[in-house]
């Protein structure tokens, strides 16, 4: 099987990386590169600048922070951190913007490369029909669906649940999955496939143990790529969540900042607390992830 | 000029295999013809096979797409009918019924200066932004191309900040631009310069500039990325050609490098298009439109409109203008692209 995989992967332009980059470390660092790693290191920390200005005032008392916007913290605390769960509903937020992650996460792998899969081999004008009525969902913008779907909601009493946050980010990624998922689709031998069913196998069972994980480099790539989005969505539950759910991280720390005015501290733990778990989803898959956003670049 | 024509072939080879994934979205039509490609060849063999064997086998193939469909028909399809039908009526989003209007909400958005601010704005944040992150993630990515060493590291402290989500950054930006106990306003004072301290974000004429700004302090995640991986699929051998052939850097990136990346450029142009025309999530969490509707964009007045000022029929019809004004902007751009890529 896993030769499969890398005879799928290696004709990607991208993996002419490998080669020039295993040539480079004999060679000496030219004045130019340690130039170009300097200029770099230096526009790294000037983006970073908003986020590590928020880490060093998570630490920091509101009076702190008003007396001398520019000071440093003068001693670790967390205190910040415990208030946040304490005095917000911080707590129930981040659980919220969990379950909405993992379920839509889950729920996606479960039927878009069925789907891609169903599309591909159904064949003929069925075929290129489904895959261009998938594909059109693309150039939808969320604000054109938003307003009648608040009204669906409402009128089957789903209205500011999880679940409807959920249906609608699986509506809004399943165009973009479709069209990962069949691109790659395209080189999976159908021979494979041909085997395993003469063996006896359904439909379902073949495409489950076959093909699927043949399919493990553009799973990897749409799951890290949506659970980053999903992490970090702000407009979908701030318009599906009213005030009787504590919303999701985002939406908790928006109406901290129009409620807490004088708890500047505590705005910027949420956002720090917010990152940790992009910074943690990258940091576990980031060997996938860089390989998968170059096929992903290149193919889909 | 002479030296492109023998990189011709090369650089089809690469525009194809890029395209391959931008076309599908961007510009459906030409797509249905690739489409089939790929079917044939491996039905020839086994195609008659299959439908013998399996005769259900097509309709399995449509189990296997059901739930997918009916979740995005129910989510994505249904509603959108669903805009273009209340557009046309003066639903305020609460009362159980409505009336039709014809095309007065049409007429009343196509009449209406605040809308045409809010298109203004978003232009200017959408390709301005998409301009400008594009520049910037090109130029990162060829830094990154040249780091020789290390250039794992780099590429993941490239990466890092673009973690970050733009409500969070927007969120911290909002605070640093305090006029009072801003970091950025404290700055300028300490540093000698009080008179430059401003209103950032109260300030009616600049605060575009102010948001604009924000959008674009990023090294551009994975438009980074997608860059530098289209950078190395040049092949060296061609960089090599035209050294021998004594070009310097610039004459290199000029005639080889720039039309490889051609490709890449028209997807991530589009990319960053299709997000800036619905940027919303600055604008809300930094002005919230204001100073009175000043930075309005598209996204954030229909948004205001539907919800805010429930008028949901008049926010459809906005909704719907938007839907427009996406479509013709990718097709247009696209075309235009397409053709500069076949040139080069």
């Amino acid at each position: 099987m896993s030769t499969e995989t890398q005879l799928l992967v290696a004709p990607q332009p991208a993996s002419g990386r490998g080669r020039r980059k295993a040539a480079s470390p004999r060679k000496k660092l030219t004045v130019g590169q340690i130039v170009v790693m300097v200029v770099l290191a230096v526009l790294v920390l000037i983006v970073a600048s908003p986020v590590i200005y928020a880490l060093l005032n998570s630490f920091r008392s509101y009076a702190e922070i008003t007396k001398d916007p520019m000071g440093l913290p003068t001693q670790f605390t967390l205190d910040n951190y415990v208030q946040l769960f304490q005095q917000t509903d911080y707590g129930e937020a981040l659980v919220n913007t969990l379950i909405i992650t993992v379920a839509t996460v889950v729920l996606l792998v479960a039927i878009v490369p069925m789907a891609a899969y169903g599309i591909e081999r159904v064949g003929g004008r069925t075929s290129r029909f489904m895959y261009i009525l998938f594909i059109a969902g693309l150039m939808i913008p969320f604000q054109v669906r938003m307003i009648p779907l608040v009204k669906g909601f409402n009128e089957v009493g789903l209205y500011s649940t999880l679940t409807s946050v959920i249906l609608v980010h699986l509506g809004g990624a399943a165009s973009f999955g479709i069209l990962l998922y069949c691109s790659f689709l395209k080189s999976v031998p159908i021979d494979v496939e041909e085997a395993a069913s003469i063996d006896g196998a359904g439909r379902l069972r073949t495409f489950w143990s076959i093909v699927f994980p043949m399919l493990l480099p553009v799973t990897s790539a749409f799951v890290i790529i949506q659970a980053l989005g999903l992490w970090n969505d702000f407009f979908i539950p701030l318009v599906f969540l009213d005030s009787s759910s504590a919303g999701t991280i985002n939406v908790a720390i928006n109406r901290m900042v129009g409620l807490l005015t004088s708890q500047w501290q505590l705005i910027y733990t949420g956002a720090i607390l917010a990152i940790i778990p992009s910074v943690a989803i990258f940091a576990a898959f980031q060997r996938y992830f860089i390989k998968g956003m170059s096929v992903g670049a290149v193919k889909g | 000029m002479t030296d492109q024509s023998a990189l011709q072939g090369q650089t089809q080879v690469v525009g194809t295999a890029v395209r391959l994934s931008g076309e599908g979205p961007l510009d459906g039509a030409p797509d249905g013809v690739r489409d089939d490609v790929p079917l044939v060849p491996k039905g020839t063999a086994g195609e008659k096979r299959r439908t013998g064997r399996f005769r259900s086998g097509r309709w399995v193939m449509l189990g296997f797409i059901a739930p997918a469909l009916v979740i995005y028909l129910l989510m994505v399809i249904v509603p959108s009918l669903q805009s273009l039908q209340l557009s046309f009526t003066d639903w305020d989003g609460i009362s159980p019924d409505y009336d039709y209007v014809g095309v007065g909400n049409y007429e009343e958005i196509l009449t209406s200066g605040r809308f045409w601010n809010a298109v203004r704005n978003t232009l200017i944040l959408g390709l301005g932004s998409a301009v400008i992150i594009n520049a910037i993630s090109l130029g990162v990515a060829l830094m990154l191309d040249k780091v020789g060493r290390w250039q794992g590291l780099f590429r993941t402290a490239v990466y890092l900040p673009s973690l970050v989500s733009a409500f969070i950054l927007a969120t911290v930006w909002k605070y640093l631009l305090n006029y009072n106990f801003g970091a950025v306003n404290t700055f300028l004072r300490d540093a000698g310069f009080p008179d430059w301290a401003r209103d950032w974000l109260g300030d009616s004429s600049i605060v575009v500039g102010v948001i604009l700004f924000i959008t674009c302090f990023t090294l551009g995640g994975n438009t980074t990325l997608i860059y530098l991986a289209n950078l190395q699929s040049v092949p060296q051998e061609l960089i090599e050609a035209a050294r021998i052939d004594g070009a310097n850097s610039r004459q290199v990136f000029r005639h080889v490098t720039w039309p490889m990346l051609a490709g890449a450029v028209t997807v991530n142009m589009t990319l960053a298009m299709i997000a800036g025309w619905t940027i919303f999530d600055q604008v809300m969490v930094l002005t919230s439109g204001g100073p009175g509707f000043v930075s309005e964009t598209m996204a954030f007045f229909i948004y205001k409109v539907g919800f805010g000022e429930y008028r949901a029929g008049f926010g459809s019809a906005a909704a719907i203008v938007l839907f427009l004004v996406v479509i013709v902007s990718t097709f247009a751009a696209n075309a235009y692209m397409r053709k500069r890529e076949i040139q080069a």
